[in-house]
C-alpha cells in the first residue's frame, strides 16, 4: 500500500478536470444575453470536472467516511460555483449561505467542531446578513446591467485554471513524511515512526485536535499560548466598529451626482 | 656639456616672456594703462639674456684662421628640462634606414638579441648654438622695440592688455621654436606661433575683414603644418628619434640625433632617395606655409588687417622667418637630396619675382610692404636652396638685415597710419615729409636698405645672395672651391645610406627625377630672376616713398594733428619714434659691420647643422664680388629712377605708372588670381561639403535620434491604453503576474 | 487513523480548499457587482480555513485552528468596514458597479462604457426594500395596514 498512486493517468484526468472546470466557468459566467445552450454546455462541463476530481480523489478507507466527505464537499463546491455564476446578487448570497453550510460540514468531518459551528454562526449568521442588508438598500429592481456582464471572463477563468492546476499538482505530490524543517510533533510523523516500530495505530497526543474535550482544549490553547493575539483581535474588532461608525457619520448625500470623473473634489 | 650657467640663461629666454604674458593675462585688467609693464619687462629681460648668450656662444667659437683652416668645431649646448614621454617597444624601423643601422651598433654593444623593437622618448631639451643665438637675439630685440612702439600705437585701445599678452606669448613661442632641440617640440611651437598669429591678426575681431583674414591665415598655415606633421612622422621612422642632438641611452649607448654630431660625422648618416626627398619636400611645404611662399602666400597680404606693430613683429621680422630657420636647421637633410634643394631655390626665386610684380601696383602702403616681405623671403629661400655654406649664411644674414629694415618700414607705415587717422591708402595723402620728419627720414633709410643701396644693410646681404646664386650658375668663374658641383663628388655619394628604399649611390638619386633640375642653366635663370626682382624691389619701394612723402602736402580729414593751424605736425609720439630711430641706425650700420668683419658667416658656420661635411666643404673665402655689386646696384638704380619718373614730387598725385602696363596691370592687381583659384578649387567644394554635412547632421543624424526618441513615446502610448482605471483589470494583471511567479517556482521545485 | 488515511484525508481536504480558493479568485476578478465580489472574497477565506484546519489535523496541533479563528475575526471586521465603503460608493454613483470608478485611468484614455445589452427577461419579483433608517416611511399611519406586499 504505497502512499502515492500511479501518477500518469490520474494526472491526466486531473488536468482535464481543471480545464473542464475553467471552460465551464467561462461559459457560465454572465456575459451578455443568456443563451440556454451555453448554460447547458457549461453545466455539463462543470459536472465532468467534478467527476474528474472525484475520481482522482484519495480513498479514505471506509465507505461511510468517503460518502460523508463527498456529500459535504460537493455541496460546498457546487454552491460556491453557483455563487459566482448567478446573475442576481441575492441569489448569489443565498448560494453562498449554502456553500457555508457545506464548508461547515467539511470542517466537522475534519474534526474542527468549534470552527464548523463558528463558521455558520459568524459567517452565515452575521456577515451574510449584513450583505443582504446592503443588497436590499442598494440593489436596483431587476437585474442591473453590470450584473449581466463580466470583466474579462476568459482570462480570469484561465488564471483560475492555472492556479488550481498548480495547487492540485502540489497537493498530489505530498508525501507522508513531513518536511524536515519544522520539527512539529506531528501525529503523522509519530504515526510513521510508530508504524515502523509496531503496526498498532498510535495514541493521540495531548495537543491533538482529534482528542476529546476539543472545545475546552481549544479554548485553553487560545487563551494560553495565544492570549496576546486574542486581545489584539478584540481591539481590532473595536477599532473596526468605531471606524465604521466614524465613516458613516460624516454623512453622505444620497442624491449626490452619479458622475465619478467630472473632476469633482473629494468630499 | 659646458657649465650650468648658460643653461639657466637659456631657459630664461622663453621663460621671462611667458611669465610676462601670464601676469598680463591675470593683472591686465587691473593695470589698465600700465598693462604693458609685465610683458615689456619680460621681453626686455629676455633680450638682455639673449645678448649675453650670444656673447657666450661667440666666445666658444674658435677664431677664424686663414683660408682652408682645419674644419670648424661645432658649438652646441643642450639643456634638458624634463622627459615629456617615453615608450618602450614603440616601433620597428624599416630595413635599410639609418635607424636600422643604429640598431646594429646598439645591439652589438648591449648584447641584445631578439626582435627589432625600439623604444621612443621625447625629452624637452633646449639647445644653444650660433644659429639659435642669432635667432633669439633678433626675436627678442625686435620684440622689445615693437613692444615699446606699441605703447604709443595701441594707446587707448580697449584691448590694450590683450595685445601685450599676445606679444609676450608670441615671443615665448618663437623663442622656444628656435631653441627646441626636438622636432616634435618644433612642431608644437610651430603651431603655437600660428595660433598667436591668428590671435593677433584677428585682434580687432569685430571687424569682419580681420576675422576673415585671421581664419585665412590659420587655414593656409594648416596646410603647411600638415606637411610638417607628416615630415615629422617620416623623420621618426627613418631616423628612430626626433632629437636634434645625440642622447645616451640607459645602457650607455649613444643614440645619434638627427642633427647630432655623431650623425653629422657619419658619411652614411642621412637618407637620400625617395624617402629623403619626401622628407625634404614636406619640410619645404611647411616652410612655404609659415613663410608665405608660393603657393601658400595668400594669407600674408590679408594679414595686414592686424595691428601694425603685430605685422612688424610677426609678419616681417620673426614668425615668417620660422620657415627659413627650419630649412637652415635641416641643412644636412637637404644636402642629401640635391633635387629638393634646387626646388627650394626655384620656389623662392619664383615667389620673389611674382610678389614683386604684384607689389608694383598696390596702393595700400602696408600691402606693398607685405608683398615686399614675401619677395624678400623668396630671396632667402633662393639662397638656402644653393646648398652651399655661403648660401645658408647669406640667407641668415639677409634674415637679420631684413628684420631690421622691414620692421622699420612697417613701424614707419604704422606711424603714418596712426597719424593719418587710420588711412593707409597712398593716394589719399602725400608730401608727408614736411609734417612727419622723423618718420620720413627713418622710412627713407629703411627704403634704401630694402632697395639694396650701398652702404645700407640690404646691399650687403643681397650681394651675398646673388653671389651664392652666381656661384651655382657659373661654377667655373669662382674657382676650384665649387668642384663639388660635379655629380661624382665623393661627398655626394658619401652622404647616402645603404638600403633598397633609401638611396644607394648615384643610381637611386636620379630615380626621384628632381635632381635633373640641378643644372647650371637652372641656376642662371634663377640668378637673372633675382636680379630682376632687385630692380622691381627698388621700384615699388621708392614708388611708395615718393607717393607718401614727396609732392604737395595732403592730409586726409580724419588725421590727428597737433600744433597750431597751418603749421601742424603729425609726428607720432616718442614711444613710436624712438624704435624707428634705433632700427634706422641698425639698418644703416649692421650690414656694413657684419660684412666687413665677416663675423656672422664665421659665427654661423659653427652651427652643428652647417658643419656637415656636405655643407662645410663648400666654404669659400670671404670676398667682395665687385661685378655682382655693380649689377645689383645698377638694377636698384634703374628701379629708383623709374619710380622717380613716375611718382616723384608733384607727379606723386598724378596718374599712376601702371597705366602703361595695360592688361598686365589687371593681372598684378588681382594678385595673379591666386585667391580666385583657391576659392574655386578649395573653398567652394568645402562649403558644399559642409552644407551636405549640415544637412546630414540635421536630418539624418538628428532625425535618427528624434526617431529613437519617438519610440518610447509610441510604446508608452500603446501601454497607456492598459491604464483603464478599472480595478478588476488591474487585479487580473496582478494575479497573472503572481501566477507566473508561482508556476516558475513550481517548475524549479518540481524535482 | 493510519498515516495513509491521514494523508489521503489531507489531500482531499486540501483539494476542496484549493477549489474554493480558485472559485473565489475567479469571482473577484470577474463579477462587477461589489457585493458579489465580497462574497467571492469571503469564499477565498473559506478555502483558506479548510486548508488550515486540514493541515492542523495532519500535524496534530492547534496552530491551524487558532489561525482560522483569527481569520474569522478579521473577516468580520473587514466585512463591516468594507460594506460601509460600499455604501459610500453607492451614494456617490448610485450603483454597486466596480466599473463605475475609473478615475485612475490615464488622461488620454477614454471612459470604458458597457456595450448595449438587450433587455433582460422578465424581471425577478420585487424584493422588499428597506427604507433608510430614521426616515418616516411614505404614507400615513395606516400605511402599514395598506401595504400591497410584504
Amino acid at each position: 500500500m504505497t502512499p502515492s498512486l500511479d501518477p500518469v493517468l490520474p494526472g491526466a484526468i486531473l488536468a482535464g478536470g481543471v480545464l473542464a472546470a475553467a471552460a465551464s466557468l467561462w461559459l457560465l459566467l454572465p456575459n451578455g444575453p443568456d443563451r440556454t445552450a451555453t448554460r447547458r454546455l457549461g453545466t455539463l462541463l462543470g459536472l465532468l470536472a467534478l467527476g474528474a476530481f472525484i475520481v482522482t480523489g484519495r480513498r479514505l478507507g471506509g465507505f461511510g467516511e468517503e460518502a460523508v466527505f463527498l456529500i459535504v464537499s460537493l455541496v460546498a463546491v457546487v454552491a460556491a460555483a453557483a455563487t459566482i455564476v448567478s446573475r442576481s446578487p441575492v441569489y448569489a448570497a443565498i448560494w453562498f449561505a449554502l456553500s457555508l453550510c457545506g464548508v461547515a460540514g467539511v470542517l466537522l468531518v475534519l474534526g474542527a467542531q468549534f470552527l464548523g459551528v463558528a463558521t455558520i454562526v459568524v459567517y452565515a449568521g452575521a456577515i451574510l446578513v449584513m450583505f443582504l442588508f446592503v443588497l436590499m438598500l442598494a440593489q436596483p429592481a431587476g437585474l442591473a446591467p453590470y450584473d449581466r456582464v463580466s470583466n474579462e471572463p476568459f482570462l480570469s477563468a484561465l488564471a483560475g485554471a492555472v492556479l488550481l492546476g498548480v495547487l492540485s499538482l502540489s497537493i498530489g505530490r505530498l508525501s507522508a513524511a513531513p518536511a524536515a524543517c519544522c520539527g512539529l510533533p506531528s501525529r503523522a510523523q509519530a504515526g510513521a515512526d510508530a508504524a515502523a516500530a509496531a503496526a498498532t495505530p498510535p495514541a493521540a497526543g495531548a495537543a491533538d485536535p482529534l482528542a476529546e474535550n476539543h472545545v475546552a482544549r481549544l479554548g485553553g490553547e487560545l487563551f494560553g499560548r495565544h492570549l496576546v493575539a486574542v486581545e489584539a483581535a478584540g481591539v481590532l474588532l473595536l477599532v473596526a466598529l468605531i471606524g465604521a461608525i466614524a465613516v458613516v457619520a460624516r454623512g453622505e448625500d444620497v442624491h449626490a451626482s452619479m458622475a465619478d470623473d467630472a473632476g469633482r473634489a473629494v468630499r | 656639456m659646458q657649465d650650468l650657467s648658460p643653461a639657466t640663461l637659456l631657459v630664461l629666454v622663453p621663460l621671462l616672456p611667458l611669465i610676462g604674458a601670464i601676469l598680463t593675462v591675470l593683472l591686465g585688467g587691473r593695470l589698465g594703462g600700465r598693462a604693458h609693464l609685465p610683458a615689456m619687462a619680460g621681453i626686455a629681460g629676455a633680450a638682455v639674456v639673449a645678448i649675453l648668450l650670444l656673447a657666450a656662444t661667440a666666445r666658444d667659437v674658435s677664431p677664424a684662421h686663414g683660408p682652408r683652416a682645419e674644419p670648424i668645431r661645432p658649438v652646441e649646448m643642450i639643456a634638458t628640462l624634463w622627459n615629456w614621454a617615453s615608450f618602450d617597444d614603440a616601433y620597428t624601423p624599416p630595413p635599410g634606414s639609418p635607424a636600422a643601422a643604429v640598431r646594429s651598433v646598439a645591439d652589438a654593444t648591449a648584447g641584445r638579441a631578439g626582435g627589432d623593437v625600439r623604444g621612443f622618448s621625447i625629452p624637452v631639451s633646449l639647445r644653444l648654438d650660433p644659429l639659435t643665438a642669432t635667432m633669439l637675439t633678433i626675436i627678442t630685440s625686435v620684440g622689445l622695440l615693437v613692444a615699446i612702439y606699441s605703447t604709443g600705437y595701441m594707446h587707448g585701445d580697449p584691448g590694450y592688455p590683450r595685445f601685450f599678452a599676445l606679444v609676450a606669448m608670441f615671443v615665448f613661442s618663437m623663442s622656444m621654436l628656435v631653441a627646441a632641440s626636438n622636432f616634435l617640440l618644433v612642431y608644437v611651437f610651430w603651431e603655437a606661433v600660428g595660433a598667436c598669429s591668428y590671435l593677433l591678426i584677428g585682434f580687432w575681431f569685430t571687424k569682419p575683414e580681420a576675422a576673415r583674414a585671421a581664419k585665412k591665415a590659420f587655414l593656409v598655415n594648416r596646410v603647411g603644418d600638415f606637411g610638417l606633421a607628416i615630415g615629422v612622422f617620416l623623420l621618426w621612422m627613418t631616423y628612430g628619434t626626433l632629437d636634434f642632438h645625440d642622447t645616451i641611452s640607459p645602457q650607455g649607448v649613444i643614440m645619434p640625433g638627427i642633427l647630432g654630431q655623431t650623425r653629422l660625422a657619419d658619411a652614411a648618416g642621412y637618407a637620400g632617395g625617395a624617402v629623403g626627398t619626401a622628407i625634404c619636400l614636406l619640410l619645404l611645404l611647411a616652410a612655404c606655409g609659415k613663410s608665405a611662399q608660393l603657393p601658400l602666400h595668400v594669407w600674408l597680404p590679408d594679414a595686414m588687417e592686424g595691428p601694425t606693430p603685430a605685422s612688424a613683429l610677426i609678419h616681417a621680422a620673426t614668425m615668417v622667418t620660422a620657415g627659413i630657420y627650419l630649412v637652415a636647421r635641416s641643412a644636412p637633410l637637404f644636402a642629401a637630396c640635391p633635387g629638393a634643394l634646387t626646388l627650394v631655390s626655384i620656389v623662392g626665386a619664383t615667389t620673389a619675382l611674382v610678389a614683386a610684380l604684384i607689389g608694383t601696383v598696390q596702393n595700400d602702403l602696408k600691402r606693398v610692404l607685405a608683398y615686399s616681405t614675401i619677395s624678400q623671403l623668396g630671396y632667402m629661400f633662393a639662397s638656402l636652396g644653393t646648398g652651399t655654406l655661403l648660401g645658408f649664411t647669406a640667407a641668415i644674414f639677409h634674415l637679420l638685415t631684413h628684420a631690421c629694415f622691414k620692421a622699420l618700414l612697417f613701424l614707419g607705415a604704422g606711424s603714418v597710419m596712426h597719424s593719418m587717422g587710420g588711412v593707409i591708402d597712398m593716394r589719399r595723402f602725400g608730401g608727408l615729409r614736411r609734417v612727419m620728419p622723423v618718420t620720413a627720414a627713418t622710412f627713407l633709410v629703411g627704403a634704401l636698405a630694402l632697395a639694396g643701396v650701398a652702404p645700407f644693410a640690404g646691399f650687403f646681404s643681397k650681394d651675398e645672395i646673388l653671389a651664392a646664386l652666381h656661384a651655382k650658375g657659373w661654377p667655373s668663374a669662382h674657382g676650384e672651391h665649387h668642384a663639388v658641383v660635379a655629380t661624382e663628388g665623393p661627398l655626394r655619394l658619401a652622404s647616402f645610406a645603404t638600403g633598397a628604399s633609401f638611396a644607394t649611390g648615384a643610381a637611386a638619386h636620379d630615380a626621384v627625377g628632381l635632381d635633373t633640375l640641378d643644372r647650371p642653366e637652372t641656376w642662371r635663370l634663377l640668378f637673372w630672376m633675382s636680379l630682376a626682382t632687385a630692380g622691381l624691389t627698388a621700384f615699388y619701394t621708392f614708388r611708395a616713398v615718393f607717393m607718401t612723402f614727396t609732392g604737395p602736402t595732403r592730409v586726409p580729414s580724419g588725421a590727428h594733428g597737433h600744433g597750431e593751424h597751418g603749421h601742424e605736425s603729425y609726428e607720432s609720439p616718442a614711444p613710436m619714434t624712438l624704435p624707428l630711430i634705433v632700427l634706422a641706425v641698425a639698418s644703416a650700420a649692421v650690414g656694413w659691420l657684419l660684412f666687413a668683419t665677416n663675423w656672422l658667416s664665421h659665427f654661423l658656420s659653427a652651427t652643428p647643422s652647417l658643419t656637415a661635411a656636405a655643407v662645410a666643404s663648400t666654404a669659400v673665402p670671404h670676398a667682395f664680388h665687385l661685378d655682382l655689386a655693380i649689377q645689383g646696384t645698377l638694377a636698384a638704380a634703374i628701379g629708383i629712377v623709374v619710380a622717380a619718373i613716375g611718382h616723384l614730387g608733384r607727379r606723386s598725385d598724378g596718374p599712376q605708372m601702371e597705366r602703361f602696363l595695360g592688361p598686365l596691370q589687371t593681372l598684378f592687381a588681382n594678385k595673379f588670381y591666386f585667391d580666385q583659384i583657391y576659392t574655386a578649387l578649395v573653398v567652394r567644394p568645402l562649403e558644399a561639403l559642409s552644407l551636405v554635412a549640415a544637412l546630414v547632421d540635421r536630418h539624418v543624424i538628428d532625425g535618427a535620434v528624434d526617431a529613437i526618441a519617438h519610440v518610447p513615446v509610441a510604446v508608452g502610448g500603446i501601454i497607456r491604453r492598459g491604464q483603464s482605471g478599472l480595478m478588476q483589470r488591474y487585479a487580473l494583471a496582478g494575479v497573472m503576474g503572481v501566477l507566473t511567479i508561482v508556476v516558475l517556482l513550481a517548475w524549479q521545485l518540481r524535482g | 487513523m493510519n498515516p495513509v488515511q491521514s494523508l489521503a484525508m489531507l489531500q482531499n481536504a486540501l483539494t476542496v480548499g484549493a477549489i474554493l480558493f480558485s472559485l473565489g479568485l475567479v469571482g473577484i476578478l470577474t463579477r462587477r457587482n461589489l457585493i458579489v465580489m465580497f462574497l467571492a472574497a469571503e469564499m477565498m477565506l473559506q478555502g483558506i480555513s479548510v486548508s488550515l484546519v486540514a493541515w492542523s489535523r495532519h500535524h496534530g496541533d492547534w496552530g491551524g485552528h487558532v489561525l482560522v479563528i483569527f481569520v474569522l475575526t478579521v473577516a468580520a471586521c473587514e466585512a463591516a468596514v468594507a460594506l460601509v465603503f460600499v455604501l459610500q460608493a453607492f451614494s456617490r454613483t448610485g450603483r454597486l458597479d466596480a466599473a463605475a470608478w475609473q478615475s485612475l485611468r490615464e488622461a488620454t484614455v477614454g471612459r470604458t462604457v458597457d456595450r448595449e445589452l438587450p433587455a433582460a427577461g422578465a424581471a425577478p419579483p420585487p424584493f422588499p426594500t428597506l427604507t433608510r433608517a430614521g426616515v418616516q416611511p411614505p404614507g400615513g399611519e395606516h400605511a402599514p395596514l395598506e401595504r400591497e406586499h410584504v
